[in-house]
């Protein structure tokens, strides 16, 4: 039995790195395709040619593609991403501690996410058909309607501007993370709650339910004891999949906020035609992602005992 | 026995097999509409709202008396007034107006390349699920990828090396848009597979492709035409925030997302400048949103809201 | 005075629903003296299983009951409130249900599962909730017990699960059980098991309601029988008098079926027409429609239940007299 298990676990942590690699790939291909020389770009129009070429091959840049992707994932195995073009300094000195930023405003986030959802969703679900649940289900609509940039722009409008309550953008402590954490939490919040609702109110139509009820439970205790358990199983695996999608997806809400995380990094990135940087980023959201669906698929092996026997 | 005869008897058969398919499982859309109608007022409100954007968008020539790229210096951030409803931008122009040309833009990006990935995620996932075996996990093994995909990341990488544009857009879409599709076509096929009809055509031996545009396809239709009403919306948000970052639709041309980006400059003199392009992306992802939900209550009681 | 087990006297349950009122049971009365066995059976729709619901007050939404009287042991359950009813379902009364598949709780362990009705009840330490459970779980013939209690309802085949349903109903040593199609769900074997296990319980003192669409498993459990059909009794007898004289034509119709799969009969007999619908139930005898005897009488006016013989009673226009049906 345990012997599945691992290699279970083994055979998944195998589709992740596959699945890392495709999209490292993907990117390296995709960056590689601009036309005409990154180095020539960078120098500017008054670089000799000669130049150009020593400082290409120096770089790498002159081999064959396979043999630069090679390079790049030897490299990236031993935490060695490159060097900016634009800021000077290797990759990874870059964006651990941009990562670090993003982090914190994901957890922030997922927080706010996380506690409104689930306790929209159950409420819309105990009180269905009411007007508490319409009014729930149609804030929820709103929250995965609105687009990031509106929830952004007016709380940083409303609380920053005309209340000043919280602070506008950057982050000099704590109450700088409430304004980007609900812009950024609120959609998640939404899409939570609705799988909430319809996860609680299938379970409390299931027979196990009626049985706890003749048990002598009451209403609540069985909500509690039985219903949540199993409600809270499909609630978990969306949960871990929009963590890294957090994490991962926060460039506009960086932007706006001044915040100096990953996704702000690759815009910068970008502006800057800086080819090992943006891809150092992109790098590290699909690890993030992959760890992601990966953990979502072993909670729910932990959490659903017939999944983890392999029933 | 005559092969011909035999032939014959087949595609009776099978016509008989479909009809009996069909009728458990395909509505006609005027029944769909009644029902709509009945338990899902807010959808057909949704349809409304739909329809009215889509005229707007049509007829922005006739609708409105400015041109989308007319400066006008000597009247820029105009507040909201009868001449100007949503003010004017810093170069004078009429912001409803702009808004109207915009609706082009996102209403195409919104539902074109969403089409394209349905379509494509349904091929995709249909064969996947019928065929099984290698090419299924092959198959499964690239959604697999393309679902690690930090989608807004790589957007932007495609847009670096193709450049901004309406093209490039809608071809990072389909590039991302058609796993999901394909994972729910497949889960379907899967169990359709199963279902009596279609090993009753394969016994009496009806080709493959012919059991799955005759048997299969049709009664995907109702999930497939949820997931596209469910997906416009969010091809719509993807295209405002890739525009937004300045890496979607280029100026002159108009986008909401491109519009609330100009607009945030002047977020605390003109707010509208924001705000109006903002509501208009709302009310149009609502609307979707509603009719998707209505519809999927209607077609496909089954399917989970994610 | 003393009292049955459970006295059910003139219950009315309906459903409430968009297109009117389903009324699922109409002017049920039944009683379950102490260590007695007695039986519901009727086709699936007739109301059975609302009754042993109502019993329990576990009717749903929109379900109610309307009126009527449920005692038990004397004592008045439709007027209590959600809270006293919390403290008599699992201690006094308890149930099985038809599906054992689905009546555990997935992710919990069976043997917590009925530990869990031993700490709901009484406030005793965890071992000796454990030591309990272990027993009730021995009692009903689950073999190497301490290794089932740790395990999931997946784990177990079907027989078992109903097993720990049992146990579950058992461990608190309730006066009556209701089991509502206990068997249905389980396979041949497995069902004489289970039904032995229902009797050897009768036995020691415990009042058994069983409902079921199966004339053989109320045969083989039960004292007393009620047919029920459209949400209505239409004939009450011991299990003997049934089987032998039967006097509704809806009850001879099921006997018929049964008999004929007995190979007594040459064709399978079955009843013509299908359950009428409760929502617009006929102004006369619900079964009029389907039963062959009917005269005018039937299609007009509702019968009542009469007394026909000791403790047989019938709801048929025709059933009184000798030259009846």
């Amino acid at each position: 039995m345990s012997g599945s298990l691992v290699h279970n676990l083994v055979r998944r942590l195998a589709y992740a790195f596959i699945s890392i690699v495709g999209v490292a790939a993907l990117v390296f291909v995709l960056l590689r395709m601009v036309p005409g020389n990154p180095v020539a770009t960078l120098l500017g129009e008054h670089a000799d040619n000669e130049t150009v070429e020593r400082i290409s091959s120096s770089l790498g840049l002159d081999q064959p593609l396979p043999v630069q992707f090679a390079n790049y994932v030897l490299g990236a195995l031993h935490g060695d991403f490159g060097e900016s073009y634009t800021l000077g300094k290797p990759v990874s000195e870059l964006i651990g501690p941009a990562f670090l930023n993003t982090l914190w405003l994901a957890i922030a986030a997922a927080l706010v996410a996380w506690v409104v959802g689930i306790a929209c969703g159950l409420l819309a679900a105990i009180r269905k058909g009411t007007v508490v649940d319409r009014l729930f289900m149609g804030f929820s609509l709103l929250g995965v309607s609105l687009p990031v940039f509106m929830v952004a722009m007016l709380l940083q409008y409303l609380f920053a501007r005309y209340l000043h309550w919280l602070p506008v953008a950057g982050i000099t402590d704590w109450t700088g993370y409430i304004l980007p954490a609900i812009a950024l939490g609120w959609g998640s919040a939404g899409s939570i709650a609705r799988l909430v609702r319809s996860s609680v109110i299938e379970v409390l139509q299931q027979d196990y339910i009626d049985t706890a009820r003749a048990k002598g439970r009451t209403n609540t205790q069985v909500l509690v004891l039985h219903a949540l358990r199993n409600a809270m199983l499909p609630v978990i695996t969306l949960m871990a999949m929009q963590f890294s999608g957090l994490l991962s997806g926060a460039v506009i809400t960086e932007t706006i906020f001044s915040i100096n995380g990953i996704g702000r990094l690759s815009v910068q990135a970008i502006a800057g035609r800086d080819i090992p940087l943006l891809q150092g980023t992109t790098l590290l959201c699909t690890f993030v992602i992959v760890m992601g669906n990966l953990v979502a698929d072993l909670l729910y092996n932990v959490c659903d005992p017939r999944v983890r026997k392999g029933a | 026995m005559d092969p011909s005869q035999n032939a014959n008897v087949t595609s009776v058969v099978e016509g008989e097999l479909s009809l009996a398919s069909a009728t458990t499982s395909f509505e006609e859309p005027a029944s769909v509409l009644r029902r709509l109608a009945t338990d899902h007022k807010v959808a057909i409100v949704s349809t409304v709202v739909i329809v009215l954007f889509v005229l707007g968008a049509v007829f922005a020539p006739v609708l409105t008396p400015y041109q989308y790229d007319a400066i006008n210096l000597s009247n820029r951030l105009a507040p909201p007034s009868l001449e100007h409803l949503f003010g004017t931008d810093e170069g004078g122009r009429d912001v409803l107006t702009r808004m109207l040309y915009g609706s082009r833009v996102s209403l195409v990006i919104g539902i074109v390349p969403t089409l394209l990935s349905v379509v494509l995620g349904t091929l995709i996932g249909m064969v996947a699920g019928y065929y099984g075996g290698k090419v299924d996990t092959a198959i499964m093994r690239v959604a697999d990828i393309v679902m690690s995909f930090p989608t807004m990341l790589l957007a932007m990488v495609v847009m670096y090396t193709l450049g901004g544009g309406t093209t490039n857009v809608f071809l990072t879409m389909v590039l991302v848009g058609w796993s999901g599709v394909a994972r729910v076509v497949r889960a379907e096929t899967l169990k359709l597979k199963e279902s009596e009809y279609v090993e009753a055509a394969r016994i009496i031996g009806v080709r493959r492709a012919r059991i799955i545009l005759r048997h299969i396809l049709p009664n995907c239709l109702p999930t497939i035409i949820v997931l596209f009403t469910l997906d416009i919306p969010s091809s719509i948000l993807t295209e405002s925030s890739l525009s937004f970052l300045g890496m979607g639709v280029q100026p002159p041309s108009a986008s909401w997302g491109l519009m609330v980006s100009t607009g945030r400059e002047f977020l605390y003199y003109a707010p509208w400048l924001c705000f109006a392009p903002c509501l208009a992306i709302m009310a149009i992802v609502l609307a979707f949103n509603y009719l998707g939900d209505g519809l999927r209550d209607v077609l496909d009681p089954h399917l989970q809201s994610q | 005075m003393t009292h049955s087990t459970l006295e059910v006297s003139h219950l009315y349950t309906s459903f409430f629903t968009e297109h009117g009122e389903v009324r699922a049971v109409q002017d049920v009365s039944l009683a379950v003296g102490r260590g007695q066995v007695v039986g519901i059976v009727g086709e699936s729709g007739c109301g059975k299983s609302m009754v042993a619901r109502s019993v329990m007050g576990l009717v749903r939404k929109p379900g109610k009951i309307v009126s009527g009287r449920i005692l038990l042991k004397g004592r008045e359950l439709t007027s209590l409130s959600e809270q006293e009813l919390c403290t008599i379902r699992g201690r006094d009364i308890s149930m099985v249900f038809q599906e054992p598949m689905t009546s555990l709780n997935p992710t919990m362990r069976v043997g917590r599962q009925v530990q869990e009705v031993v700490t709901i009840h009484e406030d005793v330490p965890k071992q000796e909730a454990r030591r309990r459970a272990l027993e009730a779980l021995g009692a009903v013939g689950i073999p190497e017990v301490e290794a089932r209690y740790d395990a999931y309802p997946h784990e177990l085949s079907g027989g078992l699960r109903q097993r720990v349903m049992i146990a579950m109903a058992m461990v608190m040593r309730p006066r009556l059980l209701i089991a509502d199609e206990p068997t249905t769900a389980l396979d041949a074997t497995v069902e004489t098991q289970i039904i032995a296990l229902i009797k050897q319980l009768a036995e020691t003192g415990t009042s058994v309601l069983i409902i079921s669409h199966n004339l053989g498993v109320i045969a083989q459990l039960a004292d007393y029988v009620y047919v029920m059909y459209a949400g209505r009794v239409v004939e009450r007898a011991s299990v003997l008098d049934l089987f032998d004289h039967p006097l509704h034509p809806y009850t001879r119709g099921l006997l018929g079926a049964v008999s004929s799969l007995r190979g007594q009969s040459k064709t399978l007999q079955t009843i013509p027409g299908v359950v009428p619908n409760l929502a617009h139930l006929p102004a006369g005898c619900s079964f009029a429609p389907r039963c062959d005897r009917c005269v005018a009488r039937c299609a007009s006016e509702q019968p009542e239940l009469v007394t026909v013989g000791s403790g047989h009673e019938v709801r048929c226009h025709l059933a009184k007299g000798a030259d009846a049906v």
